[in-house]
């Protein structure tokens, strides 16, 4: 074989091996897998994935600069809520340019204000849960919290009146279709397309430049979670994992696939923080929020409903901003600004505390073996029943 | 192939995101003859995974996609 033929052999396989991974979506189940991975990593590296905090640390930066709050938070670029945060939608975005997806979307004026309600309800529904549907629920029924299970119980209801809203909206609303213009920059003889795997590349080397200098400040810990969340990032745009889904489309279309991923991952996810907490390698009460059951409930109801809105939970907002969706853009920023307000507001008022309810870490009731096995059945229920409705549509809601 | 499929109906989704375009096709399709083909255009990379998984489900038949100019014309031919 001549040393050229080897060559496009090598370069044959190389660009076999990058359109798997950056132009094929991964099946949704690896996605569900690998972001249990990434859970327990993050965990034992440092501290459980959450999306919520970071959003709301932003916003309280935003607030303590224009002059409303008096205290200086955290600076983002230390706080670890931020940085994993920073990192999904760095991750996202720069996955989004390997794959050729990264386009600024336009949207028409509706959804616009449907992206503005859904992000400030998301908001609300994340102070009240403590977190979203990765810290108030993900995170938090893997770290053996009860008010993760009042949550999911809220995302259920949540996800059906949202999508109760979505039907009575597609047969009562003008259509907000058409019109609006996907802008991309159309040069002569310059393709954005061409370019956006290189300008990709560049983003995740930089990433890793940055994690880099980190460590060389001593700040080890951030810099690794910032790679963590970059993780996520790509993870959860190359399969396109969205947890609202794992809750609506039951509902929606009767399909299960999301939902059982989902329910997998979170058992995984569940072991390995069982593990680290059961032998003492974590603190016992990480990410048991005082949320059990008023605020992870009702919390967990405005929460769904403001996802099924704007299209994307927590995790799922990020990254869609992160691929250039104008709408999640606006609803990342509500959600911000809105968490940032209510979470104050319950900090100040120990009533509303009161109300949220009380810090439930089950091993403190029911041992861990129990827990464990009880979360498990729990979510094995869950993937029961959506995927027998996934055959006989039970509780699919027709138009 | 897909370059000479004939639509009966054009369904206009770009600048919507999930799940809006494949709410919108259920509904289009509701009121659409066995037989016919819609055409729904899209500017969601996700449309292309969720509308073959959409049309499997209800038992349509999806015929493919092409890329225009920074949308996808996705093609579904009814039950």
């Amino acid at each position: 074989m001549t040393e050229k033929k080897e060559k496009s052999v090598l370069g044959g396989i190389l660009s076999r091996g990058y359109s798997a991974i950056f132009y094929d979506n991964w099946p949704i189940w690896v996605g569900g897998l690998l972001i249990a991975i990434m859970s327990i990593v993050t965990f034992a590296w440092a501290r459980p994935w959450g999306v919520a905090g970071g959003l709301r640390n932003w916003g309280d930066n935003f607030f303590s600069l224009i002059g409303v709050y008096s205290a200086q938070p955290l600076s983002p670029l230390i706080s670890t809520n931020s940085i994993l945060t920073l990192g999904l939608l760095w991750g996202a975005f720069g996955s989004a340019l390997m794959s050729k997806q990264f386009a600024i979307r336009m949207a028409p004026p509706l959804e616009m204000i449907k992206g503005v309600v859904g992000g400030t309800l998301m908001g609300i529904g994340s102070a009240m849960a403590g977190g979203c549907n990765v810290g108030g629920f993900y995170s938090a029924v893997s770290a053996l919290s009860f008010s993760g299970i009042a949550m999911m119980v809220g995302l259920i209801i949540g996800a059906y009146l949202g999508l109760r809203y979505i039907y009575w909206e597609l047969e009562h609303l003008p259509s907000g279709s058409g019109g609006a213009s996907l802008r991309e920059p159309k040069e002569k003889g310059f393709s954005w397309l061409q370019v956006e795997p290189y300008l990709g590349a560049a983003i995740l080397i930089a990433a890793m430049v940055c994690a880099w200098i980190y460590n060389h400040k001593a700040l080890t810990r951030v810099g690794g979670l910032l790679l963590c969340g970059i993780a996520f990032g790509i993870i959860i745009q190359r399969t396109r994992f969205c947890f609202v889904r794992g809750f609506r489309d039951p509902f929606m279309t009767g399909e299960g696939e999301v939902a059982r991923a989902m329910v997998m991952s979170v058992v995984l996810s569940m072991l390995g923080f069982a593990a680290l907490k059961w032998t003492g390698l974590r603190g016992e009460d990480a990410y048991v929020a005082q949320a059990f059951w008023f605020g992870g409930l009702v919390g967990g109801i405005i929460f769904a409903f403001g996802a099924v809105l704007s299209g994307g939970c927590g995790s799922g907002s990020v990254w869609r901003a992160g691929e250039g969706q104008v709408k999640l853009m606006i609803a990342v920023t509500c959600f911000a600004l809105s968490m940032s307000l209510f979470e104050t507001l319950i900090d100040f008022s120990t009533g509303l505390q009161a109300l949220m309810g009380h810090r439930a870490f089950l091993p403190e009731f029911i041992e861990y073996k129990w827990t464990i096995i009880g979360i498990a059945v729990l979510m094995f229920v869950y993937y029961m029943l959506v995927t027998w409705n996934e055959e006989t549509d039970k509780f699919t809601v027709e138009m | 192939m897909v370059d000479d499929i004939k639509p009966d109906e054009t369904l206009d989704c770009r600048g919507l995101s999930c799940p809006m375009p494949i709410l919108k096709t259920k509904k289009a399709i509701n009121k659409m003859d066995s037989g016919k083909i819609i055409e729904v255009l899209s500017t969601d990379p996700g449309t292309k995974n969720d509308l073959p998984a959409f049309a499997k489900r209800g038992g349509h038949e999806y015929l493919g996609h092409k890329d225009d100019e920074g949308f996808a014309r996705l093609y579904l031919k009814v039950k």
